[in-house]
């Protein structure tokens, strides 16, 4: 008893000495982000960009003076896409370099095992992933989603199909990975939700030369669309080019990854990329017109001068990747970096400008990300990472 | 879609038997499964890749290249894992030192090469067709290594000698042939059929280091349902997989395909050890 | 005098005994020291780093049985950590029927792995080395698969969180605890199990299989009590890995996982406890101080293990193994003690006759044997010698069960023996030796010895895995009669050396000492003399004889003319797979058509 009352005096002291000695300290040390991207391993192209826009974000918030004078530094730790390295990383970040938040996991694999272990720990986090459960602000306080969630993700594809593109007949086909499975699950009674029949259903292994079967399949059960759930270019590039070779005009609508710059290197015909319509994100597409939003042409312009590579990537990653630590920064600038000021902060945060959409939270919802904005583009018109709108989102 | 079913199953039927064929000619002259076999495939098509559409070879010179490649894997599987455990075949160290390769080259693959697939080009410049290159390629390399190879065992001295090794290599020896010469000569050729393989495959497989496991297991099948160094066994057994493994895919979908590709193999096996060809048990003692 | 010193002998390498299981069990408390105050020197970081090394290592204890022990190439058996942690996970969670308390889970997942370790296990009792390796694998794919397919139960893709264990285990280091507690059993079991009977069959199983056969080791119980075991604990380390990942999906199931499982074990040393528990350590770790390597790393392991193979197939166990460096004496004799036989053998009840009638095989077209008839009495010697391909060792193999005779029977006491039941022989006190010695190179003298008497062990697999007194009992009477066995045939003084470090003669004398632990009622020698010198001949002349002596009838298979002459009661002689000449060594001698055939040669 005697203890814990002296301990709170103690801590009390220290918070009153610490408000004034606060500066000189901070002068020195610098802030510890802590950040879990898959640099390398089988589903790294993500990481890959993502880390561009962080790298460059955390160089002009330094630049800049930093956080109230402290600098930020990165402790990176690559989870190799392997869940049980993301279980070690984290620990080291929380329990090793006790970092003051954590960014990351970037794959939904391996924040579904870091997302509760952080929860042990009373670390804030923020990841982008979509898996629905990854964000609960019951179970984990701490943690928040600055992306778009699979309802999100799927919704905007099954409106597109049913909506715009006025199908009424789906085939909806995943590779038999964790993800596919589970989106295929999930996007199906959505789609039948909103009045759509799925007339093929079909988990395919990825290593499966031939897809001809299952389009011809598709084909004649009367498919009028085609909706892939994969983050595999090669099982997405046979799908695109089994289309084309069987001269199907149908679209293919479906997970940003149709239009990734690997599914295009694998295409047989440039011209088989027509009418297929990837996920992507409004603020960093173009409209009809060809012109990106002023923010994001700002962000481009500042890409270039800072000879950041945009052709291999996808411009989304790298605004997301850039958005993250400015999130944070913002956070730690205004209530300081204790991890419940920094969670009270974003639970109230609003429409935070981001080059990849304005974040909002709630203290009930910290799923981020704003519905409108996830949208459909066309595929064969990307240039340095970015998409043009697919028809139907007419400004 | 019957007929789309049996081209591709037959085509990457044929590309098991390939690696079958693959497996066998090195345990004719070793006694010795390797783990390299799938690796060497593999390696067929991402050298393919590499020489041709990453720099530009013409396709004769890339092909040749790419064989060339498979067969120094071939000797280097040969030297490195195969000849200093022979002489304890019994442990079966060899299992461990040609897994230990095969590791090697294909984390070098996925962290040199990329660890997504990366196109294949095409080799002929003809327009596509029902019976396309992607099919007839693989079903041709294998008719040519199956004629080639009985060529060379029944009308060549050198594939007298291979067989006579592969009969009884202790006996082999006792005439004087040259057996690490020809057992490392056994390899090569190994290598040349595998990379074969891969490039004959590359625009259905792509080239994709995850290939050399799964040719590792797929290639093994046929191996052990058409007996061990039996090659017509390997094919017919080669040939049927692909088709079960296509229809399965068609009929109960991607997940449960594996299993039940794997399920007949298990049982089959264990029914007939020896497999579906046979042949009788070595004397232990 | 002489009763006295072998009085005194067993006991004293008891004493010996003693010591050096002090001496092998001191890394161990150093381990368990470490482990037990890790908490106080270790942060929390490397805590989570020491629980996820206990939790490999339960399931490693367990596959090094199977691989290190008893050399099964099991490389799939991630299959099992996955099964164990969804069976865990899924039954803590309540997704099918109401939520069990964890423990009950992860006992259950026990008894559940354990069923599915004898399932993928028992292909091994068919299959060749490379087809067992094959199907572990895809038995890997096929349990990812299915969770990957069974939404409703495994969640699919998106998985299903741990189980969280109740106080005290909830904490960071309260579940390390019980990790550590777990795995210090694991360890403890299973070194019970290697200095058993059982480690030793398997051991035998795997480097001489056919010596195992011959003393009556059932590989199929034996392998199935070992693929039951090794199964029950991966499948908890399945539940604990879930535990500590918090949440798994079928991605965490890497075949990387299962490598590095496998190659834990090749790099610590086949045959060994400490040496794999070391590589487990070793490879939980080593990724965490070479981060920057991390992506390198299944490429380093894997250069590892080649390097392992080609340059020290011992691994670790090997390098720590500093009493079989010092050198052995060079001028060592063997000088065999036949009157310790008779303690040894005891007086072995009339067995009857062990009779061969007009026995016929052929292989392919050669007729290996022809209609033999053969009658070995006991406490006779009984020699067979003939030319090169003349069926003495066909002969000697139709009596051990290796061939089942085309025609005719091979009848003990006129009871016909069932047909190729090799290791029921064992049972029937029949023993043998081999033309080229089948022996553990890796296991001591002693140990290699006492495989022999592996069917006089009363102790149940059970009952060793948990040094309960029956097995403590049972292996203080093997060592005693081993130790009894070596003097007799004179090599207690090289009982603690590794048995690859012996000379040609004394692994001889050393199948020899095994096959009398069965304290045999008939004893087939293949070509025991050769390359002994002819003093050793003629001591191995003594020690045959004193056996026969001692009521056991012996069949010895010879090339050397004088041996078989000296010391054999009667000689058969075989050509071309029919008897040329039977009788006494003096009528054989004179015998016109061996003379011509044979001797004269």
């Amino acid at each position: 008893m005697s203890i814990t009352r002296r301990q709170v005096l103690a801590s009390g002291a220290a918070a009153i000495a610490g408000s004034f000695v606060k500066p000189a300290i901070a002068a020195k040390e610098p802030i510890l982000i802590g950040y879990l991207p898959a640099l390398t391993g089988p589903s790294s192209s993500t990481g890959v960009g993502i880390n561009r826009g962080i790298q460059l974000a955390v160089q002009e918030i330094n630049a800049g003076g930093g956080i109230d004078g402290r600098q930020i530094e990165l402790i990176t730790r690559d989870t190799q896409s392997d869940p049980t390295k993301a279980v070690n990383g984290a620990a080291e970040l929380t329990r090793g370099q006790k970092v003051s938040v954590v960014f990351g996991p970037v794959n939904s694999g391996e924040s579904l095992a870091v997302v509760p272990l952080l929860a042990r720990t009373n670390t804030p986090q923020v990841h982008p992933c979509w898996v629905d459960s990854l964000t609960d602000p019951k179970k984990y306080p701490m943690c928040f989603r600055n992306a778009p969630t699979n309802q999100q993700i799927g919704g905007a594809a099954n409106r597109y199909v049913v909506d715009v593109l006025k199908r009424k007949k789906v085939a909806v086909i995943s590779d038999t990975t964790g993800y596919g499975t589970a989106s295929v699950n999930a996007y199906v009674p959505m789609l039948k939700a909103k009045g759509a029949e799925v007339v093929y259903q079909g988990n395919v292994d990825a290593a499966n030369p031939d897809l001809k079967p299952e389009l011809l399949r598709m084909q004649s059960a009367g498919a009028e669309a085609i909706m892939p759930w994969s983050v595999n270019a090669g099982f997405l590039s046979r799908i695109i080019n089994t289309r084309g070779q069987m001269q199907w005009d149908v679209p293919i609508v479906g997970q940003t990854t149709l239009g990734s710059g690997q599914t295009q290197a694998l295409l047989e015909k440039p011209e088989y990329w027509a009418k297929v319509y990837p996920n992507n994100f409004r603020p960093v597409c173009s409209a009809a017109d060809g012109k990106l939003s002023n923010r994001t042409d700002a962000f481009v312009d500042r890409l270039k001068s800072a000879k950041i590579e945009m052709g291999d990537t996808l411009l989304w990653w790298i605004a997301l990747g850039y958005d993250s630590p400015r999130m944070i920064a913002e956070a730690m600038k205004n209530v300081g970096t204790e991890p419940e000021q920094v969670v009270a902060y974003l639970n109230k945060l609003k429409e935070f400008p981001g080059v990849y959409g304005d974040i909002s939270f709630t203290p009930d919802r910290h799923d981020g990300y704003p519905d409108d904005e996830v949208v459909m583009v066309e595929a064969n018109s990307l240039k340095n990472g970015s998409f043009r709108l697919a028809p139907g989102y007419g400004s | 879609m019957v007929q789309s079913i049996v081209l591709s199953g037959v085509a990457i039927g044929c590309i098991y038997a390939l690696i079958a064929i693959t497996y066998n000619v090195m345990f004719s002259a070793s006694r010795v499964f390797s783990f390299t076999a799938g690796t060497l495939g593999m390696l067929g098509g991402v050298l393919g890749s590499l020489f041709i559409a990453r720099m530009g070879m013409p396709v004769a010179v890339g092909f040749l290249l790419a064989l060339a490649g498979g067969a120094v894997l071939g000797i280097v599987t040969e030297i490195v894992a195969v000849r200093p455990v022979l002489k304890s075949l019994d442990q079966h160290l060899y299992v461990l030192s040609t897994l230990a390769l095969a590791l090697m080259v294909q984390q070098f693959t996925a962290i040199e090469w990329s660890t997504e697939p990366q196109p294949f080009p095409r080799l002929f410049d003809i327009a596509r067709g029902e019976f396309d290159q992607q099919f007839w390629l693989p079903m041709l390399a294998c008719a040519v290594v199956i004629v080639g190879l009985e060529l060379l065992y029944r009308h060549s001295l050198i594939g007298h000698a291979f067989l006579a090794i592969a009969e009884d290599s202790f006996a082999a020896r006792a005439l004087g042939l040259p057996e690490r010469g020809l057992r490392m000569a056994s390899f090569a050729l190994a290598g040349v059929i595998g990379a074969l393989a891969g490039f004959a495959g590359g625009e259905m497989l792509l080239a994709f280091f995850a290939n050399a496991p799964m040719l590792t297991f797929y290639g093994f099948v046929p191996v052990a349902l058409g007996g061990m160094g039996n090659n017509r066994g390997a094919v017919v057994a080669g040939l049927l997989l692909g088709l079960f493994q296509q229809s399965a895919n068609f009929l109960v979908g991607g997940i449960f395909a594996s299993v039940a590709v794997f399920t007949v193999f298990i049982i089959v096996l264990l029914a007939r050890p020896e497999g579906l060809a046979g042949s009788a048990l070595r004397r232990r003692v | 005098m002489d009763t006295q010193a072998t009085q005194l002998r067993p006991s004293r390498s008891n004493v010996q005994g003693t010591v050096s299981t002090l001496s092998a069990a001191l890394p161990f408390l150093a381990l368990l020291v470490v482990g037990v105050l890790f908490p106080l020197f270790g942060g929390g970081y490397w805590g989570v780093i020491a629980t996820r090394a206990c939790v490999y290592w339960v399931l490693v204890s367990g596959l090094n049985l199977v691989v290190g022990f008893a050399g099964q190439i099991a490389i799939g058996w991630v299959a099992l950590l996955t099964l164990g942690a969804y069976t865990t996970s899924v039954l803590a969670a309540g997704n099918v029927m109401p939520a069990l308390p964890p423990y009950l889970a992860l006992a259950i997942a026990a008894v559940v792995g354990a069923i599915f370790g004898l399932i993928i296990g028992l292909p091994a009792l068919r299959l060749r080395t490379f087809y067992f390796a094959i199907t572990t694998l895809g038995f890997a794919t096929i349990v990812t698969q299915v969770a990957l397919a069974w939404q409703s139960v495994t969640g699919g893709g998106v998985g299903v969180a741990g189980p969280v264990l109740p106080e005290p285990f909830a904490s960071q280091w309260g579940f390390y605890y019980f990790c550590f507690g777990l795995a210090a059993i694991c360890t403890w079991m299973t070194a019970n199990i290697a200095a058993s009977r059982f480690g030793r069959a398997l051991t035998a199983i795997r480097d001489a299989e056919v010596a195992a056969e011959a003393s009556g080791i059932a590989k199929p119980a034996l392998l199935g009590a070992v693929f039951l075991f090794s199964g029950a604990v991966a499948a908890v380390a399945g539940g604990l890995f879930a535990a500590l990942q918090s949440y798994i999906t079928p991605d965490a199931f890497t075949l990387d996982l299962s490598v590095l499982f496998f190659i834990a074990i090749l790099i610590g040393g086949r045959g060994s406890i400490l040496g794999p528990l070391l590589g487990t350590i070793l490879l939980t770790v080593l990724p965490e101080f070479a981060a920057p390597l991390v992506a390198w790393s299944t490429f380093l392991y894997a250069a590892l293990l080649l390097v392992i193979v080609l340059v020290i197939p011992g691994g670790i166990a090997e390098l720590l193994d500093f009493k079989n460096r010092r050198p052995l004496e060079s001028d060592r004799a063997i000088i065999p003690r036949p009157d310790l036989l008779e303690r040894l053998l005891g007086t072995t009840p009339d067995a009857g006759a062990l009779t061969l009638q007009q026995v016929a095989l052929s292989f392919g077209g050669v007729q290996a044997i022809d209609g033999l008839d053969l009658e070995i009495r006991p406490g006779q010697v009984h020699g067979l010698i003939g030319p090169n391909g003349s069926g003495k060792t066909t002969t000697l193999n139709v009596i051990s069960g290796y061939y089942a005779p085309q025609r005719g029977a091979v009848r003990l006491n006129d009871t016909a023996m069932p047909v190729l039941a090799r290791h029921q022989r064992a049972h029937m006190r029949i023993a043998r030796t081999f033309q080229t010695p089948r022996i553990v190179g890796s296991a001591s003298v002693l140990q290699n010895v006492m495989i022999g008497g592996t069917i006089d062990g009363e102790g149940t697999f059970v009952e060793s895995l948990l040094s309960l007194p029956r097995h403590r009992r049972d292996e203080a009477m093997l060592r005693d009669t081993a130790m009894l066995a070596l003097a007799a045939v004179g090599l207690e003084r090289l009982a603690q050396v590794r048995a690859d470090r012996l000379q040609h003669s004394e692994l001889r004398f050393t199948e020899i000492a095994r096959a009398l632990m069965l304290r045999p009622a008939f004893l087939l020698l293949d070509e025991p003399a050769a390359g002994l010198s002819a003093e050793e001949i003629a001591r191995l002349s003594a020690l045959l004889l004193a056996i026969a002596r001692a009521g056991t009838g012996v069949l010895l298979v010879e090339h050397h003319p004088d041996l078989i002459f000296d010391i054999c009661h009667y000689v058969t002689v075989l050509n071309l797979g029919k008897t040329l000449a039977a009788g006494t060594p003096a009528e054989i001698r004179s015998h016109r058509e061996v003379i011509n055939a044979y001797l004269g040669a």
